[in-house]
């Protein structure tokens, strides 16, 4: 630090941090009590003092290398004892917004997931795959004959099975590269301002601590630590089990189908269903409160379209499975077909979002608490 | 002094507040030959200033100061001084205002010669506010060595206890008049300055940084009284849990201020006044070590930052970039840790020490209570001078954050602000 240093201030960077809700950086005077308040920052090198000043000053190449914007969970404690409103937190936030599109690839897909123009070509892109495959395929069926309701009536399963799949596949691909580039870039910055010891990064440590910090991500510990979040805490979890619940039960339901040929829907009865209703009901539940939460600005956290974005997918995602269900238990053939399309539409985009929208925490966060145990970061 | 030149017929002046703004306003406008009334609502003069140890830079006493404007009001027979006064009400215009005032009892009248015969009879003991409620005096009290008026008071709360009685027998000279009653009076003034001064910030509020919750806490204010020949430990400065001598000090600059949660503006003497008191401890305490934790200092001008250097030349003294955001108590020990992120190296720092100071700010007393009068206010409670519309002026704290020597030259300009409506009609 005290090395002579020239700033090359990035003005696009500080406007583009504004854009995502960091709109209050400049306010920032660097009593650093941010960092003292915050309840999980570490004590050598903690933040968000110096990520503020950093972000004042345009440092991008020194932000989208910071590992630490995500060690904070944005529970709000800075922003809330910030002296000048300067909101450490929806910076943060921001900063990781900027990140993930930093290392997007293809970048211009964080473009267009940040930017709310382009919501109707993100939603065209499945229809239009869908319609088209389907078409030539003739697996898309626009008048399924009459009988009882079942989707493959409408949509094969050859459909959904190739088109998600194949999906998966892609953004495995692009998390992957974008998290190797990450990985690299945060190991030579966090070597560069002394917060590791460690010189070459070993992938198999690496995955050691992987496994150590799992059970920190599933029980939320990090999240709930954060005294502010009290509000959120349930609600995030809700989500994060439903769909942990919901990616059991689709996984169930492909073997079943394709080891055992046993078709959907199931019964009722059928102890998967149960665990289908369950997630489902916690995924609206859970969407819908966090929803509640930010439009009634109880915390004064900032929401940005970035959030709401997110919110929105995986509302909708909740909302239209379980519209599907209930208009298929009721009878009514059109609508379930209509709510099944719609539902199979959000699930694409909000899977297509992974890498490079908000969702794209799981992913970030996840390898960012892994180098940190790894490091040996307290 | 001037007596052949004499004011207008009727056009006299209404100073409220008989802090250092106050007094000098007040001198300033009668040593011209104006008419003053000089209102004080507690039963001395000296306001603020008369709590301190020293002022900066000098390091002299406050009593150097208040004296000789003591002695200056003695020599004028144009300043009424009213103590125990409060304002009602306020009506009227530039030139010509109707002030109503109400004259608490003193139940002490002039015949008073402090000679301490009541005090000594009487039993009863009242927080004693001159020392921040730090300590504890007689019903019957002067309420410090160099109080002028140079008189008893008898506290209301002893009022109808036998032991007003006993310190009425007591008296030899007739001076203690238990039936004395709150009076209220009209004043017909051309132009009134609001000198009101101002009320350590309340340091419970800021709830980060303890205070009320580990007695090793104090303000700035309370460090004041503690050093002071005439404070509650007569000037040795000791830790509040066990009266030890402190080895280690820290000073938290910035408690509750420059922080739109508490008061959001820069108090502006804090920093000189942390880096005064740190020559308190080092002169009694050479050994003992002082952190000080700021986010910036602010100390203008060539004497105060030359005030500045030398402290910072002092190897006992720590200067740490980062405000205090945490604290903590030892319960065994009662020693304060304080919390801070230095960021120059980016190294929070957990500092133990014997006790901590909050350089607490200083809030309008018409932030909490708004005067009888037609004045505007800025949102934080100071008083906003309307020049155009003249009349009415606000001196000192009661107008913007400042030290004594700049209130004292704010106080002079609105002594002829004043001046300049009396005259203009």
């Amino acid at each position: 630090m005290t090395d002579t240093y020239l700033v090359e201030p990035d003005v696009e960077f500080i406007k583009d941090v504004k854009a995502l809700g960091g709109g209050d950086v400049k306010k920032c005077f660097q009593c650093a009590t941010c960092a003292v308040v915050c309840p999980i920052s570490p004590d050598t090198k903690p933040f968000p003092r110096k990520e503020m000043i950093a972000a004042s000053w345009g440092l991008k190449d020194r932000l989208v290398k910071d590992s630490d914007i995500w060690l904070c969970h944005q529970c709000g404690d800075c922003s809330d004892k910030c002296p000048r409103g300067a909101k450490p937190g929806d910076v943060l936030s921001a900063l990781r917004s900027y990140a993930v599109a930093a290392y997007a690839k293809p970048k211009f897909l964080a473009d267009w997931v940040n930017d709310p123009k382009k919501l109707p070509i993100l939603f065209a892109i499945p229809v239009v795959i869908f319609l088209v495959i389907g078409l030539l395929t003739g697996q898309l069926n626009f008048s399924p004959e009459p009988g009882a309701i079942v989707q493959a009536k409408f949509f094969s399963v050859i459909l959904v099975q190739i088109i998600f799949p194949l999906l998966a596949l892609l953004l495995t691909v692009s998390l992957v590269l974008s998290l190797k580039d990450y990985l690299n870039d945060i190991h030579a910055d966090a070597v560069l301002y002394g917060r590791t010891k460690k010189k070459e990064l070993d992938y198999k440590e690496l995955g050691q601590a992987l496994v150590r910090v799992l059970p920190i991500i599933l029980k939320q510990d990090k999240f709930s630590e954060c005294s502010e979040n009290s509000d959120r805490d349930t609600p995030h979890l809700m989500v994060l089990y439903s769909f942990i619940g919901l990616a059991i039960v689709t996984g169930i339901f492909f073997v079943v189908l394709d080891v055992f040929r046993i078709p959907g829907p199931y019964s009722q009865l059928n102890p998967v269903k149960w665990l289908a209703n369950v997630s489902g009901v916690t995924l609206l539940i859970g969407s819908g409160l966090m929803i509640k939460n930010r439009l009634s600005k109880k915390d004064d956290q900032v929401s940005m379209y970035k959030d709401w974005y997110l919110l929105g997918l995986v509302f909708g995602v909740g909302l239209t499975g379980m519209l599907t269900e209930m208009t298929r238990l009721a009878g009514t053939a059109c609508p379930t077909y209509f709510f099944y399309f719609l539902h199979l539409m959000f699930v694409f985009v909000l899977f297509m979002s992974l890498p490079y929208s908000k969702l794209a925490h799981i992913a970030y966060r996840t390898v960012v608490m892994a180098y940190n145990e790894y490091s040996g970061r307290k | 002094m001037a007596n052949e030149k004499t004011a207008p017929q009727g056009q006299s002046l209404l100073v409220v507040g008989g802090g250092i703004s106050g007094l000098t306003t007040a001198i300033e406008a009668a040593e011209v030959g104006y008419e003053v009334f000089l209102v004080e609502k507690n039963p001395y003069l000296g306001g603020r200033v008369s709590q301190l140890n020293q002022y900066f830079p000098k390091l002299c006493p406050p009593t150097c100061g208040l004296e000789i404007n003591y002695r200056r009001i003695k020599d004028n027979p144009r300043i009424k001084v009213l103590t125990l006064a409060e304002v009602e009400k306020v009506e009227g215009s530039p030139g010509a205002y109707d002030a109503t005032v109400r004259l608490n009892p003193r139940y002490v009248n002039e015949n008073c010669t402090c000679c301490g015969d009541c005090e000594a009879v009487c039993e009863m003991e009242v927080s004693n506010e001159f020392n921040l409620g730090m300590d504890r005096i007689k019903g019957a009290y002067l309420p410090f060595g160099m109080a002028f008026p140079s008189r008893y008071v008898i506290s209301p709360q002893i009022i109808g206890t036998q032991d007003a009685e006993k310190c009425k027998e007591a008296c030899k000279y007739d001076a203690i008049d238990l039936e004395m009653e709150t009076k209220t009076i009209n004043l017909q003034v051309g132009a009134i300055v609001w000198a009101t001064g101002w009320e350590p910030y309340d340091a419970r509020k800021i709830d980060n940084l303890g205070f009320g919750l580990y007695p090793n806490i104090v303000t700035n204010m309370m460090m004041e009284r503690l050093a002071a020949p005439n404070g509650p430990s007569k000037g040795q400065i000791l830790r509040p849990s066990d009266d030890k001598a402190p080895e280690s000090i820290a000073f938290v600059q910035c408690a509750g201020s420059r922080d739109e949660n508490y008061l959001p503006y820069c108090s502006y003497i804090c920093c000189m006044a942390s880096l005064k008191q740190a020559t308190y401890i080092r002169e009694r305490y050479p050994d003992a070590k002082i952190f000080i934790f700021y986010i910036d200092l602010r100390a203008p001008g060539y004497r105060y930052e030359k005030f500045y250097k030398n402290i910072k030349a002092d190897e006992n003294v720590f200067f740490i970039k980062g405000k205090v955001a945490e604290v903590n108590e030892d319960p065994e020990t009662k020693n304060i840790t304080v919390v801070a992120e230095n960021a120059v190296t980016g190294e929070k720092i957990y500092q133990t020490v014997d006790m901590a100071v909050l350089a607490t700010g200083m809030q309008p007393c018409t932030a909490t209570a708004k005067l009888p009068a037609d004045l505007q206010y800025t949102e934080d409670g100071f008083i906003i001078n309307d020049f155009a519309k003249g009349g009415m002026f606000a001196a000192g704290v009661a107008n913007k954050p400042a030290d004594v020597v700049s209130s004292n030259q704010n106080a002079t300009g609105m002594a002829l602000k004043a001046i300049q409506t009396l005259v203009r009609r």
